[in-house]
């Protein structure tokens, strides 16, 4: 029996990804390690706003967080800084911790699934 | 072309980078609002922007506020490149002075489009400008010589009278007319003399400072306003301007003609403050007396003579 749930999102849109780095190794080389170094210091800012209620600063982080990994083709990552991004608005903190953890689950492959990427590109 | 990103997102502005460099644009790179609204507001900045919404100091559309309200002399085509996408933001960020709106992760092939839409707009606004300042320029100059026009000529000598006035300096009216330049119309036809006046403003041109004024104020009259110019040293630079006509004959299709002028020179430290009409009258007057006196000479407006007396008398002269 066939199922009517939509296949799960990609970690990575690897030809959307490809398409925007004009298929160019090198540039997605650069890109991740710019995504490795700005990566922890933006996921401690997002951890320290959620531990402290800072709900402007979730929002802000969430936003960033956000837009950095949509050029990534992060699609599941993209999903989940969006969810905390909207729930900068409200003061749900249980949901913001559950969505805190939910991104950083979608973050554990993302490394590995762009590294990957690299070696589909041109050299 | 020149393109400003603005971007606090140290990955998204590498990527745009990259992405315009390969497709032929100068870029320049910042990481604030600030530093963005800073480089466009220059006379000489980039006039293609593309700018991310969020961003510390300023944001995109304080950025497109700023240089709308600021850079008002050359135009700036703006694009807001942001993840914040509901159409409430839209309508804010056109609202705010972009000219368009592109949403995060932008779509390569897209954003180039979008681009050179931005660049076919400034190219247009470049050929309207263009037009404008020929406009300009034909409605202040005269067509045949390129000197200022009558209208303008006046406009500049009144606001200049009135300056030194006010300031207690000096500006010299010279009116100057080329001597019998009706024999060269007459006998080698108005090209010529057409040929004749475009040289005899080229040469006063080329005798005055940059500062001084130099119009077409008739046919074959021209009026030179030479500014912070006393009596004794306008009185030598009338002189030299006048050698400077009859020093060299004038090279024509028709060969070459030797041409003089005569020049009437007034200098407003000696009168009174007056309607520019009426001190153009009294160099009117100096005009015909130079010309009275043989031509190819200066003559000086003096307000001793009672001007009604001495206006009658000259103009029964023969210019």
């Amino acid at each position: 029996m066939q199922s009517n749930n939509p296949p799960p999102n990609p970690i990575v849109n690897v030809a959307e990804l490809l398409a925007r780095v004009d298929n160019d190794a090198e540039l997605l080389r650069e890109l991740i390690a710019i995504f490795k170094i700005e990566l922890p210091h933006n996921l401690c800012v997002l951890r320290e706003a959620i531990a402290q209620g800072n709900l402007k600063r979730v929002q802000k982080s969430g936003h960033m967080l956000r837009g950095m990994l949509s050029n990534l083709g992060a699609t599941r990552g993209t999903a989940a800084a969006a969810q905390l991004e909207q729930l900068g608005d409200s003061s749900d903190h249980t949901a913001l911790k559950s969505a805190l953890a939910l991104f950083e689950s979608e973050l554990i492959d993302l490394l590995p699934e762009l590294e990957a990427c690299v070696a589909k590109a041109r050299p | 072309m020149r393109i400003l990103i603005a971007d606090d997102d140290v990955l998204s502005l590498r990527l745009l980078q990259r992405t315009l460099e390969r497709d032929g644009y100068e870029v320049t790179a910042v990481q604030n609002g600030r530093l963005a609204a800073e480089h466009l507001c220059r006379l000489d900045g980039p006039r293609l922007a593309l700018l991310d919404w969020v961003m510390p100091e300023l944001d995109g559309p304080a950025v497109c506020r700023e240089v709308r309200q600021k850079g008002e002399q050359v135009y700036v085509h703006m694009v807001l490149l942001t993840s914040k996408e509901s159409k409430q933001d839209v309508i804010e960020g056109l609202e705010s002075g972009a000219d368009d709106y592109l949403i995060k992760p932008f779509d390569p092939a897209e954003l180039k489009a979008r681009l050179r839409t931005g660049l076919r707009i400034l190219q247009l606004e470049d050929r309207l400008v263009e037009a404008r300042e020929d406009m300009r320029f034909k409605a202040t100059h005269d067509p045949l010589t390129g000197l200022f026009n009558r209208g303008v000529i006046m406009d500049l000598l009144s606001r200049e009278l009135y300056r030194t006035y006010r300031e207690d300096g000096c500006t010299t009216i010279l009116l100057g007319d080329v001597d019998r330049f009706k024999n060269v119309n007459d006998s080698l036809g108005h090209a010529t003399g057409d040929e004749v006046l475009r040289e005899i403003a080229r040469r006063l041109l080329a005798s005055v400072r940059s500062y001084d004024f130099v119009g077409r104020y008739g046919g074959e009259e021209f009026l030179m306003v030479l500014n912070n110019c006393n009596s004794p040293s306008a009185l030598q630079r009338a002189e030299e301007i006048r050698r400077a006509i009859a020093s060299a004959p004038i090279q024509t299709a028709r060969g070459q003609i030797s041409v003089t002028m005569s020049l009437g020179l007034l200098a407003s430290t000696e009168w009174r403050l007056l309607p520019v009409e009426e001190l153009l009258r009294e160099a009117d007057v100096a005009l015909y007396k130079a010309k009275a006196a043989g031509r190819n000479c200066v003559k000086l407006a003096s307000p001793d003579v009672p001007p009604n007396v001495s206006t009658q008398s000259v103009q029964e002269q023969p210019k």
